[in-house]
Protein backbone atom coordinates (compact mmCIF):
# COMPACT_ATOMS: atom_id res chain seq x y z
CA UNK A 1 0.00 0.00 0.00
CA UNK A 2 0.90 3.38 -0.57
CA UNK A 3 0.29 6.92 0.84
CA UNK A 4 -0.33 10.15 -0.77
CA UNK A 5 1.25 13.27 1.40
CA UNK A 6 -2.76 14.36 1.92
CA UNK A 7 -4.09 10.85 3.17
CA UNK A 8 -4.86 11.11 6.88
CA UNK A 9 -4.24 8.27 9.43
CA UNK A 10 -5.94 7.88 12.10
CA UNK A 11 -6.21 5.17 14.80
CA UNK A 12 -9.06 2.65 14.05
CA UNK A 13 -12.25 3.09 15.93
CA UNK A 14 -11.94 1.28 19.70
CA UNK A 15 -8.10 1.07 19.36
CA UNK A 16 -6.28 2.09 22.35
CA UNK A 17 -2.56 1.95 23.25
CA UNK A 18 -1.09 1.77 26.85
CA UNK A 19 1.69 -0.03 28.55
CA UNK A 20 1.20 -2.75 30.73
CA UNK A 21 3.20 -2.46 33.95
CA UNK A 22 2.64 -6.82 34.25
CA UNK A 23 3.99 -7.63 31.05
CA UNK A 24 6.24 -4.57 31.35
CA UNK A 25 5.35 -3.53 27.62
CA UNK A 26 2.65 -1.80 25.39
CA UNK A 27 -0.29 -3.49 24.48
CA UNK A 28 -2.79 -2.50 21.70
CA UNK A 29 -6.52 -2.96 22.63
CA UNK A 30 -9.30 -3.43 19.80
CA UNK A 31 -12.76 -5.38 20.34
CA UNK A 32 -11.86 -8.97 21.10
CA UNK A 33 -8.31 -8.45 20.20
CA UNK A 34 -5.10 -8.02 21.95
CA UNK A 35 -1.61 -7.08 20.24
CA UNK A 36 1.73 -6.50 21.00
CA UNK A 37 3.36 -4.11 19.37
CA UNK A 38 6.98 -3.48 18.66
CA UNK A 39 8.16 0.32 19.84
CA UNK A 40 8.43 1.76 16.71
CA UNK A 41 4.64 0.96 16.52
CA UNK A 42 4.12 2.10 19.36
CA UNK A 43 5.89 5.58 18.62
CA UNK A 44 3.59 5.67 15.62
CA UNK A 45 0.43 4.42 16.89
CA UNK A 46 1.12 7.46 19.53
CA UNK A 47 0.56 9.78 16.81
CA UNK A 48 -2.60 8.79 15.58
CA UNK A 49 -5.36 9.98 18.37
CA UNK A 50 -6.51 12.30 16.10
CA UNK A 51 -6.47 12.13 11.93
CA UNK A 52 -2.67 13.15 11.03
CA UNK A 53 -1.52 13.63 7.04
CA UNK A 54 1.15 11.16 5.58
CA UNK A 55 2.77 14.30 4.76
CA UNK A 56 2.88 16.09 7.71
CA UNK A 57 3.96 12.58 10.16
CA UNK A 58 7.14 11.92 7.43
CA UNK A 59 8.00 15.83 8.29
CA UNK A 60 7.51 15.58 11.86
CA UNK A 61 9.51 12.39 12.70
CA UNK A 62 12.24 13.38 9.69
CA UNK A 63 12.78 16.53 11.80
CA UNK A 64 13.08 14.37 15.25
CA UNK A 65 14.94 12.20 14.30
CA UNK A 66 17.24 14.04 11.62
CA UNK A 67 17.08 11.87 9.13
CA UNK A 68 16.13 12.24 5.43
CA UNK A 69 12.35 12.49 4.68
CA UNK A 70 12.62 9.84 2.10
CA UNK A 71 14.08 7.33 3.81
CA UNK A 72 11.90 7.87 6.70
CA UNK A 73 8.71 7.89 4.31
CA UNK A 74 9.94 4.38 3.41
CA UNK A 75 9.90 3.08 6.21
CA UNK A 76 6.59 4.68 7.80
CA UNK A 77 5.28 3.21 4.69
CA UNK A 78 5.72 -0.03 5.01
CA UNK A 79 5.01 0.06 9.21
CA UNK A 80 1.40 1.96 8.04
CA UNK A 81 0.74 -0.67 5.13
CA UNK A 82 0.97 -3.30 8.15
CA UNK A 83 -1.37 -1.52 10.79
CA UNK A 84 -3.60 -0.58 8.10
CA UNK A 85 -4.05 -4.37 7.30
CA UNK A 86 -4.38 -5.53 10.49
CA UNK A 87 -7.20 -2.85 10.66
CA UNK A 88 -5.47 -0.98 13.62
CA UNK A 89 -5.24 2.44 11.41
CA UNK A 90 -8.21 3.82 9.19
CA UNK A 91 -7.00 5.46 6.15
CA UNK A 92 -9.34 9.23 5.22
CA UNK A 93 -8.67 9.41 1.53
CA UNK A 94 -9.94 12.39 -0.35
CA UNK A 95 -12.29 11.22 -2.54
CA UNK A 96 -10.68 11.28 -6.18
CA UNK B 1 -1.66 -27.84 50.03
CA UNK B 2 -0.10 -31.13 48.57
CA UNK B 3 3.76 -31.16 48.34
CA UNK B 4 3.30 -32.58 45.12
CA UNK B 5 0.90 -29.89 43.78
CA UNK B 6 2.38 -28.00 40.18
CA UNK B 7 4.24 -24.68 40.16
CA UNK B 8 2.06 -21.93 40.38
CA UNK B 9 0.78 -20.33 36.80
CA UNK B 10 3.17 -17.32 36.18
CA UNK B 11 1.44 -16.39 32.96
CA UNK B 12 -1.04 -13.45 33.47
CA UNK B 13 -5.03 -14.30 31.73
CA UNK B 14 -5.71 -11.50 29.33
CA UNK B 15 -9.47 -11.64 29.59
CA UNK B 16 -11.80 -11.34 32.69
CA UNK B 17 -15.88 -12.25 31.39
CA UNK B 18 -17.89 -10.83 33.99
CA UNK B 19 -21.01 -12.60 34.28
CA UNK B 20 -22.75 -9.52 36.16
CA UNK B 21 -26.41 -11.51 36.53
CA UNK B 22 -28.23 -14.77 34.90
CA UNK B 23 -30.88 -12.38 34.64
CA UNK B 24 -32.48 -11.20 31.09
CA UNK B 25 -35.26 -10.56 29.26
CA UNK B 26 -34.77 -12.86 26.77
CA UNK B 27 -34.55 -16.56 26.73
CA UNK B 28 -32.56 -17.88 23.59
CA UNK B 29 -33.01 -21.60 23.12
CA UNK B 30 -28.73 -21.54 22.90
CA UNK B 31 -27.91 -19.53 25.95
CA UNK B 32 -24.68 -20.06 27.07
CA UNK B 33 -25.29 -20.30 30.91
CA UNK B 34 -25.49 -23.11 32.57
CA UNK B 35 -29.14 -24.55 33.43
CA UNK B 36 -29.07 -24.36 36.71
CA UNK B 37 -29.35 -20.26 36.94
CA UNK B 38 -27.89 -18.30 39.81
CA UNK B 39 -31.09 -16.25 40.88
CA UNK B 40 -30.62 -12.00 41.49
CA UNK B 41 -30.12 -12.96 45.85
CA UNK B 42 -26.76 -14.83 45.56
CA UNK B 43 -25.59 -11.89 42.62
CA UNK B 44 -22.08 -10.52 44.08
CA UNK B 45 -22.53 -7.11 45.16
CA UNK B 46 -21.21 -3.70 43.43
CA UNK B 47 -18.56 -3.45 46.34
CA UNK B 48 -17.56 -6.97 45.78
CA UNK B 49 -17.19 -6.83 41.74
CA UNK B 50 -14.90 -3.52 42.17
CA UNK B 51 -12.74 -5.47 44.26
CA UNK B 52 -12.61 -8.19 41.40
CA UNK B 53 -11.93 -5.60 38.88
CA UNK B 54 -8.73 -4.71 40.95
CA UNK B 55 -7.67 -7.77 41.20
CA UNK B 56 -8.28 -8.55 37.92
CA UNK B 57 -5.94 -5.76 36.57
CA UNK B 58 -3.38 -6.38 39.12
CA UNK B 59 -3.22 -9.62 37.79
CA UNK B 60 -2.75 -8.39 34.65
CA UNK B 61 -6.26 -8.63 32.93
CA UNK B 62 -6.22 -6.35 29.69
CA UNK B 63 -10.01 -6.73 28.87
CA UNK B 64 -13.20 -6.73 30.84
CA UNK B 65 -16.45 -8.49 29.05
CA UNK B 66 -19.53 -7.24 30.93
CA UNK B 67 -21.91 -10.44 30.28
CA UNK B 68 -24.61 -12.20 31.70
CA UNK B 69 -27.38 -12.77 31.29
CA UNK B 70 -28.05 -10.01 30.21
CA UNK B 71 -25.90 -7.03 31.79
CA UNK B 72 -27.40 -4.21 31.37
CA UNK B 73 -30.05 -5.12 34.28
CA UNK B 74 -27.57 -4.32 37.02
CA UNK B 75 -28.19 -0.39 38.06
CA UNK B 76 -24.14 -0.17 38.50
CA UNK B 77 -23.16 -1.26 35.41
CA UNK B 78 -22.24 3.00 35.29
CA UNK B 79 -19.85 2.15 38.07
CA UNK B 80 -18.52 -0.90 37.22
CA UNK B 81 -17.63 0.90 33.43
CA UNK B 82 -16.28 3.91 35.43
CA UNK B 83 -13.84 1.93 37.41
CA UNK B 84 -12.65 -0.51 34.56
CA UNK B 85 -11.69 2.46 32.82
CA UNK B 86 -9.41 4.05 36.03
CA UNK B 87 -7.59 0.57 36.44
CA UNK B 88 -7.05 1.10 32.25
CA UNK B 89 -9.18 -2.39 31.54
CA UNK B 90 -10.86 -2.18 27.63
CA UNK B 91 -14.41 -2.60 28.52
CA UNK B 92 -16.65 -4.61 26.33
CA UNK B 93 -20.59 -4.45 27.09
CA UNK B 94 -22.50 -7.62 25.48
CA UNK B 95 -25.66 -7.51 25.64
CA UNK B 96 -29.17 -8.11 24.09
CA UNK B 97 -30.06 -4.73 23.78
CA UNK B 98 -33.78 -4.65 24.05
CA UNK B 99 -34.22 -2.52 27.20
CA UNK B 100 -31.80 -0.08 26.68
CA UNK B 101 -32.43 3.71 26.82
CA UNK B 102 -30.20 6.15 24.95
CA UNK B 103 -29.68 8.26 28.04
CA UNK B 104 -28.57 4.86 29.63
CA UNK B 105 -26.17 4.28 26.68
CA UNK B 106 -24.88 7.53 26.62
CA UNK B 107 -24.44 7.23 30.80
CA UNK B 108 -22.35 4.27 30.11
CA UNK B 109 -19.95 6.02 27.38
CA UNK B 110 -19.83 8.24 29.81
CA UNK B 111 -18.40 6.34 31.74
CA UNK B 112 -15.40 4.91 29.83
CA UNK B 113 -17.05 2.30 27.95
CA UNK B 114 -14.99 1.13 24.95
CA UNK B 115 -17.23 -1.30 22.87
CA UNK B 116 -20.48 -2.59 22.34
CA UNK B 117 -21.31 -5.76 21.09
CA UNK B 118 -24.86 -6.76 20.40
CA UNK B 119 -26.70 -10.21 19.60
CA UNK B 120 -29.10 -10.38 16.74
CA UNK B 121 -31.15 -13.57 17.03
CA UNK B 122 -32.28 -13.16 13.94
CA UNK B 123 -32.62 -10.71 10.69
CA UNK B 124 -36.53 -11.35 10.13
CA UNK B 125 -38.62 -10.04 12.85
CA UNK B 126 -40.79 -12.72 13.63
CA UNK B 127 -37.56 -15.20 13.86
CA UNK B 128 -36.02 -12.95 16.23
CA UNK B 129 -39.01 -12.73 18.68
CA UNK B 130 -39.21 -16.71 18.07
CA UNK B 131 -35.82 -17.40 18.84
CA UNK B 132 -35.24 -14.58 21.70
CA UNK B 133 -38.75 -15.17 23.02
CA UNK B 134 -39.35 -11.78 23.33
CA UNK B 135 -41.85 -9.54 21.36
CA UNK B 136 -40.76 -6.34 18.99
CA UNK B 137 -37.35 -7.34 19.53
CA UNK B 138 -35.53 -6.22 16.26
CA UNK B 139 -36.74 -3.31 16.32
CA UNK B 140 -34.98 -2.27 19.34
CA UNK B 141 -31.95 -3.94 19.04
CA UNK B 142 -31.49 -1.70 15.25
CA UNK B 143 -32.66 1.36 17.31
CA UNK B 144 -30.07 0.20 20.10
CA UNK B 145 -27.74 0.03 17.39
CA UNK B 146 -28.22 3.12 15.73
CA UNK B 147 -27.90 4.80 19.33
CA UNK B 148 -24.33 2.90 19.75
CA UNK B 149 -22.90 4.46 16.34
CA UNK B 150 -24.35 7.82 17.43
CA UNK B 151 -22.31 8.20 20.27
CA UNK B 152 -19.35 7.15 18.64
CA UNK B 153 -18.91 4.00 20.08
CA UNK B 154 -17.46 1.02 18.08
CA UNK B 155 -20.12 -1.52 17.32
CA UNK B 156 -20.00 -5.25 17.15
CA UNK B 157 -23.04 -7.37 15.93
CA UNK B 158 -23.31 -10.86 16.89
CA UNK B 159 -25.25 -13.24 15.17
CA UNK B 160 -25.49 -16.83 16.42
CA UNK B 161 -26.72 -18.91 13.72
CA UNK B 162 -28.54 -22.62 13.27
CA UNK B 163 -30.99 -24.15 10.69
CA UNK B 164 -33.38 -21.49 11.77
CA UNK B 165 -32.06 -18.09 10.51
CA UNK B 166 -28.61 -19.61 8.67
CA UNK B 167 -30.21 -19.31 5.17
CA UNK B 168 -30.68 -15.17 5.91
CA UNK B 169 -27.02 -15.50 6.88
CA UNK B 170 -26.54 -13.17 3.69
CA UNK B 171 -29.05 -10.01 5.10
CA UNK B 172 -26.98 -10.40 8.65
CA UNK B 173 -24.43 -9.05 6.90
CA UNK B 174 -26.13 -6.57 5.04
CA UNK B 175 -27.95 -5.14 8.43
CA UNK B 176 -24.00 -5.15 9.65
CA UNK B 177 -23.06 -2.42 7.07
CA UNK B 178 -26.19 -0.56 7.20
CA UNK B 179 -25.96 -0.12 11.15
CA UNK B 180 -21.85 0.62 10.09
CA UNK B 181 -20.79 -1.61 12.49
CA UNK B 182 -17.22 -2.43 12.72
CA UNK B 183 -17.34 -6.03 13.52
CA UNK B 184 -19.90 -8.81 12.68
CA UNK B 185 -19.50 -12.49 14.40
CA UNK B 186 -20.98 -15.09 12.52
CA UNK B 187 -20.61 -17.65 15.30
CA UNK B 188 -22.13 -21.59 14.98
CA UNK B 189 -23.90 -22.55 17.62
CA UNK B 190 -21.51 -23.99 20.23
CA UNK B 191 -23.39 -26.85 22.35
CA UNK B 192 -22.99 -26.38 25.95
CA UNK B 193 -25.72 -25.84 28.51
CA UNK B 194 -29.21 -24.85 27.25
CA UNK B 195 -27.87 -25.17 23.43
CA UNK B 196 -27.20 -28.68 24.38
CA UNK B 197 -30.83 -29.36 25.51
CA UNK B 198 -31.86 -27.72 22.26
CA UNK B 199 -29.16 -29.22 19.80
CA UNK B 200 -31.90 -31.38 17.76
CA UNK B 201 -33.44 -27.91 17.41
CA UNK B 202 -30.75 -26.06 16.07
CA UNK B 203 -28.06 -28.54 14.39
CA UNK B 204 -28.07 -27.11 10.61
CA UNK B 205 -27.45 -29.87 8.19
CA UNK B 206 -23.58 -29.93 6.14
CA UNK B 207 -25.08 -28.28 3.13
CA UNK B 208 -25.98 -25.03 5.54
CA UNK B 209 -22.67 -24.98 7.02
CA UNK B 210 -21.02 -24.93 3.78
CA UNK B 211 -23.01 -21.88 1.96
CA UNK B 212 -22.44 -19.90 5.25
CA UNK B 213 -18.71 -20.78 4.92
CA UNK B 214 -19.24 -19.25 1.39
CA UNK B 215 -21.17 -16.32 2.04
CA UNK B 216 -18.75 -15.23 4.75
CA UNK B 217 -15.93 -15.59 2.34
CA UNK B 218 -17.49 -13.70 -0.37
CA UNK B 219 -18.73 -10.97 2.22
CA UNK B 220 -14.69 -11.28 3.51
CA UNK B 221 -13.92 -10.33 0.24
CA UNK B 222 -16.25 -7.99 -0.76
CA UNK B 223 -16.51 -5.84 2.61
CA UNK B 224 -13.61 -6.69 3.89
CA UNK B 225 -12.15 -2.99 4.38
CA UNK B 226 -15.14 -1.89 6.25
CA UNK B 227 -16.55 -4.96 8.31
CA UNK B 228 -14.23 -7.41 10.26
CA UNK B 229 -15.84 -10.35 10.00
CA UNK B 230 -15.11 -13.37 12.61
CA UNK B 231 -16.74 -16.90 12.02
CA UNK B 232 -16.96 -19.91 14.22
CA UNK B 233 -18.04 -22.90 12.78
CA UNK B 234 -19.87 -25.96 14.20
CA UNK B 235 -17.68 -28.44 16.42
CA UNK B 236 -19.78 -31.61 15.07
CA UNK B 237 -18.74 -30.67 11.49
CA UNK B 238 -15.10 -29.66 12.39
CA UNK B 239 -11.85 -31.15 11.27
CA UNK B 240 -10.17 -30.04 14.10
CA UNK B 241 -11.27 -28.65 17.27
CA UNK B 242 -11.27 -25.02 18.62
CA UNK B 243 -8.30 -24.10 20.92
CA UNK B 244 -11.39 -23.02 23.24
CA UNK B 245 -10.87 -20.33 24.93
CA UNK B 246 -7.06 -20.42 24.00
CA UNK B 247 -6.67 -23.15 26.10
CA UNK B 248 -7.97 -23.90 29.54
CA UNK B 249 -7.02 -21.74 32.43
CA UNK B 250 -4.19 -19.78 29.74
CA UNK B 251 -6.35 -16.63 29.02
CA UNK B 252 -9.75 -16.37 30.66
CA UNK B 253 -11.25 -15.73 34.05
CA UNK B 254 -14.86 -16.19 34.03
CA UNK B 255 -16.75 -14.88 36.96
CA UNK B 256 -20.18 -16.15 37.73
CA UNK B 257 -22.99 -13.47 39.28
CA UNK B 258 -22.38 -15.36 42.25
CA UNK B 259 -18.91 -15.17 42.64
CA UNK B 260 -17.53 -18.65 41.10
CA UNK B 261 -14.59 -18.43 38.97
CA UNK B 262 -14.04 -20.63 36.11
CA UNK B 263 -11.50 -21.28 33.39
CA UNK B 264 -14.54 -21.40 30.91
CA UNK B 265 -18.09 -21.24 31.39
CA UNK B 266 -18.94 -25.05 30.83
CA UNK B 267 -16.12 -26.12 33.27
CA UNK B 268 -19.16 -26.63 36.13
CA UNK B 269 -20.36 -29.90 34.04
CA UNK B 270 -17.21 -31.27 34.81
CA UNK B 271 -17.30 -33.62 37.60
CA UNK B 272 -14.71 -33.69 40.40
CA UNK B 273 -13.70 -29.85 39.93
CA UNK B 274 -13.96 -27.61 42.71
CA UNK B 275 -14.88 -23.85 41.61
CA UNK B 276 -13.20 -21.29 44.30
CA UNK B 277 -15.30 -18.44 44.83
CA UNK B 278 -13.85 -14.36 44.68
CA UNK B 279 -15.59 -14.04 48.23
CA UNK B 280 -13.60 -16.69 49.83
CA UNK B 281 -10.13 -16.45 47.94
CA UNK B 282 -8.21 -13.80 46.18
CA UNK B 283 -8.14 -13.90 42.09
CA UNK B 284 -4.63 -14.32 41.79
CA UNK B 285 -4.53 -17.39 44.30
CA UNK B 286 -7.36 -18.80 42.13
CA UNK B 287 -5.56 -18.21 38.72
CA UNK B 288 -2.09 -19.20 39.62
CA UNK B 289 -2.62 -22.14 41.67
CA UNK B 290 -6.27 -23.47 42.32
CA UNK B 291 -6.49 -26.83 41.01
CA UNK B 292 -9.46 -26.39 39.28
CA UNK B 293 -7.47 -23.99 37.10
CA UNK B 294 -4.20 -26.21 37.23
CA UNK B 295 -6.24 -29.00 36.08
CA UNK B 296 -5.40 -29.32 32.63
CA UNK B 297 -2.72 -26.70 31.93
CA UNK B 298 0.06 -28.26 30.31
CA UNK B 299 0.39 -31.08 28.15
CA UNK B 300 1.16 -33.74 31.14
CA UNK B 301 -2.88 -35.09 31.26
CA UNK B 302 -3.46 -35.38 27.77
CA UNK B 303 -3.84 -39.06 26.26
CA UNK B 304 -3.46 -40.41 23.08
CA UNK B 305 -3.77 -39.37 20.08
CA UNK B 306 -3.11 -35.73 21.87
CA UNK B 307 -0.20 -36.57 23.66
CA UNK B 308 1.92 -37.16 20.74
CA UNK B 309 0.44 -34.61 18.65
CA UNK B 310 2.28 -31.48 16.90
CA UNK B 311 -1.41 -29.86 17.04
CA UNK B 312 -1.39 -30.03 20.94
CA UNK B 313 0.38 -26.43 20.90
CA UNK B 314 -2.43 -25.38 18.72
CA UNK B 315 -5.44 -26.68 19.95
CA UNK B 316 -4.44 -28.35 23.53
CA UNK B 317 -7.05 -30.96 22.62
CA UNK B 318 -9.64 -29.17 22.06
CA UNK B 319 -12.71 -28.61 24.77
CA UNK B 320 -12.80 -30.43 28.54
CA UNK B 321 -16.20 -29.97 28.64
CA UNK B 322 -16.99 -31.21 25.35
CA UNK B 323 -15.26 -34.82 25.99
CA UNK B 324 -16.89 -34.65 28.72
CA UNK B 325 -20.27 -34.06 28.03
CA UNK B 326 -19.80 -36.50 24.73
CA UNK B 327 -17.67 -39.35 26.03
CA UNK B 328 -17.86 -38.83 29.91
CA UNK B 329 -14.42 -38.26 29.87
CA UNK B 330 -12.49 -35.01 30.23
CA UNK B 331 -8.82 -35.90 29.32
CA UNK B 332 -10.15 -37.55 25.91
CA UNK B 333 -9.64 -35.88 22.87
CA UNK B 334 -12.45 -33.46 22.00
CA UNK B 335 -14.44 -35.32 19.39
CA UNK B 336 -14.96 -32.72 17.02
CA UNK B 337 -11.45 -33.71 15.96
CA UNK B 338 -11.21 -36.03 13.19
CA UNK B 339 -8.33 -38.08 14.99
CA UNK B 340 -11.02 -38.89 17.62
CA UNK B 341 -12.24 -42.32 17.55
CA UNK B 342 -15.74 -40.75 18.06
CA UNK B 343 -15.52 -38.17 15.47
CA UNK B 344 -17.82 -40.31 12.77
CA UNK B 345 -20.36 -41.00 15.29
CA UNK B 346 -20.66 -37.23 16.35
CA UNK B 347 -20.86 -36.19 12.95
CA UNK B 348 -24.02 -38.99 12.36
CA UNK B 349 -25.17 -37.75 15.04
CA UNK B 350 -25.09 -34.36 13.82
CA UNK B 351 -26.05 -35.51 10.31
CA UNK B 352 -29.25 -37.18 11.81
CA UNK B 353 -30.47 -34.52 14.13
CA UNK B 354 -30.59 -31.90 10.99
CA UNK B 355 -32.19 -34.24 8.51
CA UNK B 356 -34.71 -34.75 11.08
CA UNK B 357 -37.59 -32.49 11.72
CA UNK B 358 -36.82 -29.57 14.51
CA UNK B 359 -38.21 -30.24 17.80
CA UNK B 360 -39.74 -27.04 19.71
CA UNK B 361 -37.28 -24.85 21.83
CA UNK B 362 -36.44 -24.99 25.18
CA UNK B 363 -36.07 -21.81 26.12
CA UNK B 364 -33.85 -20.36 28.83
CA UNK B 365 -35.65 -19.93 31.79
CA UNK B 366 -34.44 -18.84 35.53
CA UNK B 367 -36.60 -21.76 37.33
CA UNK B 368 -35.06 -25.24 36.96
CA UNK B 369 -35.78 -27.37 33.86
CA UNK B 370 -37.26 -31.20 34.67
CA UNK B 371 -35.13 -33.56 33.73
S1 LIG C 1 -28.04 -15.78 24.87
FE1 LIG C 1 -30.09 -14.85 24.88
S2 LIG C 1 -30.97 -15.58 26.81
FE2 LIG C 1 -28.76 -15.95 27.00
S3 LIG C 1 -28.01 -14.12 27.98
FE3 LIG C 1 -27.82 -13.76 25.77
S4 LIG C 1 -29.73 -12.71 25.19
FE4 LIG C 1 -30.06 -13.61 27.22
S1 LIG D 1 -5.45 -35.22 18.26
FE1 LIG D 1 -5.69 -33.78 19.94
S2 LIG D 1 -4.03 -32.30 19.67
FE2 LIG D 1 -4.18 -33.44 17.72
S3 LIG D 1 -5.54 -32.17 16.46
FE3 LIG D 1 -6.86 -33.67 17.52
S4 LIG D 1 -7.52 -32.59 19.40
FE4 LIG D 1 -5.77 -31.46 18.57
Amino acid sequence: MSFAPDDRLVLARGVRVRFDPVRNCHVLLAPERVLFPCPTSVEILGRLGEPRSFGALVAELAAEFDAPAEEIGRDLEALLSDLVAQRVVRVERRAA
Amino acid sequence: MSALAPAPWREPPIGLLAELTHRCPLGCPYCSNPLELVARERELSTAQWLRVLEEAAELGVLQLHLSGGEPTLRSDLEEIVARARALELYSNLITAGVGVSERRLEALARAGLDHVQLSVQDVDPEGCDRIGGFTGSLARKIAFARAVRRLGLPLTVNAVVHRHNLDRLERFVELALELDADRLEVAHVQYYGWALLNRAALMPTRAQLDRSVEIVKRARERYGDRLLIDFVVPDYYATHPKPCTSGWGRAVIVVAPDGRALPCHAAHTIPGLVFANVKDAPLRWIWQESPAFQRFRGFDWMKEPCRSCPRREIDFGGCRCQAMQLLGDPEATDPACALSPHHARITALAEAEAAAAPPPFRYRRLEPVPA
